[in-house]
């Protein structure tokens, strides 16, 4: 394209902007959650902090509920994970490889399903759940969390089960393979990215869900991070340097995942997205 | 077919019967749960549609949700043609834009509360060091300012994805359209208008439908922020019904305000589709 025969200056500029708006307030959090209390209120912010200290993080860790939060987020999180990465890797494979009458509006209708209003479903699931005896159980969370992340996830696989060519099915149902060995054994390590960007989808919408687990978790014993952290905001005096060290300490397992296996995960959002 | 099936009944199971019950529910006499039952036909809905808090409200999520269809929108479009051009490390860039997507609510909530606060705040700090105000502004102190201050939050966390969706879509546009153009002498912006835009329209409808759809819903940085205030200059309907449903003990008249707004939304989106669905090509396609 012609914009690259435009002066680089202006195009690492434009770059900067557009990264610096994104990065910059993730900068903010962990610089200020390194700051001294006094440091971090003061009204002559400074870019790096003054002196180091890491008081904060030692007080979330030590004086708050932080560790049973964390705890709490890591199992469901966890669970929502492997959950969604079977159902919707089984699903994908049926819908994608599969050829059988009514394909197409299963299809859809597990799409709308994706678009469907998570504030009209509170309400319902509310009262489904506790029906069960599951209010304030984890596995109220993972059963909704599940629910919001598969149908993404079936979407999600398709760009990487498409690029598989169909011969080396055949070729494995030569060799006397059965759908059960052609998928984990063949499908399923040719798609691994796909599969790999499922995982991680999961993993973040149960990691960050807060309005579900706001509701159907009463016991703070139960509780995720989103909520737990919401609780300290809520408190009489806020305690500026807890939290954004909760900020900090919440988003760093994202982005260490990210740092794993990001690219993957946006690889497949720009390929589902081509054949949108 | 026995793969899916899994799938298809857990979404049954969860999303299927809940909205059936949702249904059920707003014609009953219900108020904490476990309590009450009793048929009241179209008590609720009476009830609901006469609040004074129930017209405002859908007001304030038509503001909600237009405010953060145009600001997403060219937040993500600028994003989108700069992550375009040709530079050094346009992989990584392209990977880390959807941060603010995948962090918790509650994080952006706390970040963004703290950069726009009064004491040390860093927004406050860097316009008043430019003189660009002369005292501190209270971001979320008067209604229109803090409904501002939320759309610019939430907009903050949605563009990113919106900016990858675009790039998915220019990615499929030919590069000889733009080598013609180019060798017809168009301009930079008349490419964007006539190759691109039009390029784009089948993303631009999914991510229209479905942004709206998700916008609409928003509660979490609403209600995390505001609660719904200043004196509830900030309630839209999402945090309304929550109002009705968990603080005032009211399932039924929630459950019928929730239906309420269903059928408005499905309205929209019955009409979104009739009228500026792409036409010509295999429609199934933009569904995808």
């Amino acid at each position: 394209m012609s914009e690259g025969k435009r002066n680089p200056a202006i195009r690492y500029l434009l770059v900067f902007v557009v990264m610096f708006v994104i990065i910059a307030p993730f900068y903010w959090i962990y610089s200020s959650s390194l700051k001294e209390s006094s440091a971090i209120v003061s009204q002559a912010p400074t870019l790096l902090p003054p002196s180091i200290t890491f008081e904060h993080y030692a007080n979330l860790l030590s004086s708050s509920d932080y560790p049973i939060y964390l705890a709490n987020s890591i199992v469901v999180s966890a669970a929502t994970m492997v959950i969604t990465v079977a159902l919707s890797t089984s699903a994908a494979y049926g819908l994608y490889r599969l050829p059988f009458p009514g394909r197409k509006t299963l299809y859809r209708l597990i799409l709308l399903a994706y678009i469907f209003p998570g504030s009209l479903l509170l309400i319902p699931l509310y009262v489904m759940l506790s029906n069960f005896k599951l209010l304030d159980s984890q596995v109220a969370l993972i059963v909704v969390n599940v629910t919001f992340a598969a149908p993404f996830s079936v979407w999600l696989l398709k760009a990487f089960f498409a690029s598989i060519p169909f011969e080396l099915e055949e070729a494995a149902a030569l060799d006397g393979a059965n759908w059960l060995q052609t998928l984990l054994l063949v499908l399923v390590p040719l798609a691994s990215p796909g599969v790999a960007s499922v995982a991680i989808f999961a993993f973040i919408t149960s990691w960050t869900e807060y309005m579900f687990a706001s509701v159907l978790i009463v016991s703070d014993a139960n509780r995720t991070l989103p909520v737990g952290l919401a609780g300290i905001i809520g408190q009489y005096v806020v305690d500026w340097g807890l939290l954004l060290a909760g900020a900090g300490a919440t988003t760093l397992p994202i982005i260490l995942l990210f740092v794993l296996i990001g690219r993957y995960f946006v690889r497949g959002l720009l390929e589902g997205g081509v054949k949108a | 077919m026995a793969l899916v099936a899994p799938l298809v009944i857990w979404l049954l199971l969860t999303i299927a019967y809940p909205i059936f019950s949702l249904i059920r529910l707003s014609f009953l006499d219900v108020g904490i749960i476990g309590t009450g039952g009793d048929f009241v036909g179209l008590a609720n809905y009476q009830k609901v549609l006469s609040l004074r808090t129930f017209a405002p409200s859908m007001g304030r999520s038509l503001v909600w949700v237009l405010g953060n269809g145009v600001l997403q929108t060219v937040l993500a479009f600028i994003a989108a043609l700069v992550l375009n051009l040709p530079f050094r490390g346009r992989a990584l860039a392209r990977t880390w834009v959807i941060l603010p997507w995948i962090v918790p609510t509650v994080v952006a909530v706390i970040v963004w509360r703290w950069m726009l606060g009064t004491s040390g705040g860093i927004v406050n700090t860097v316009l008043l060091r430019l003189g660009l105000v002369q005292e501190q502004i209270g971001f979320f102190s008067t209604g229109a300012s803090a409904m501002t201050s939320l759309v610019v939050m939430n907009s903050w966390r949605f563009f990113p994805l919106l900016t990858i969706i675009i790039l998915a879509g220019m990615q499929s546009i030919g590069e000889d359209l733009y080598a013609a153009a180019a060798v017809d002498g168009a301009s930079a912006w008349r490419r964007f208008l006539h190759i691109t835009l039009p390029g784009l329209q089948p993303v631009l409808f999914v991510m229209g439908l479905v942004g709206t759809l998700w916008s609409v819903n928003i509660f979490d940085v609403i209600y995390l922020v505001t609660g719904g205030g200043p004196s509830r200059a900030t309630m839209t309907m999402p945090v309304l019904i929550y109002d009705m449903a968990f603080l005032q003990y009211r399932l039924g008249r929630a459950a019928a305000a929730a239906v309420l707004m269903a059928l408005v939304v499905s309205l929209f989106t019955v009409l979104f589709i009739y009228f500026l669905a792409p036409r010509g090509d295999d429609q199934d396609e933009a569904w995808r």
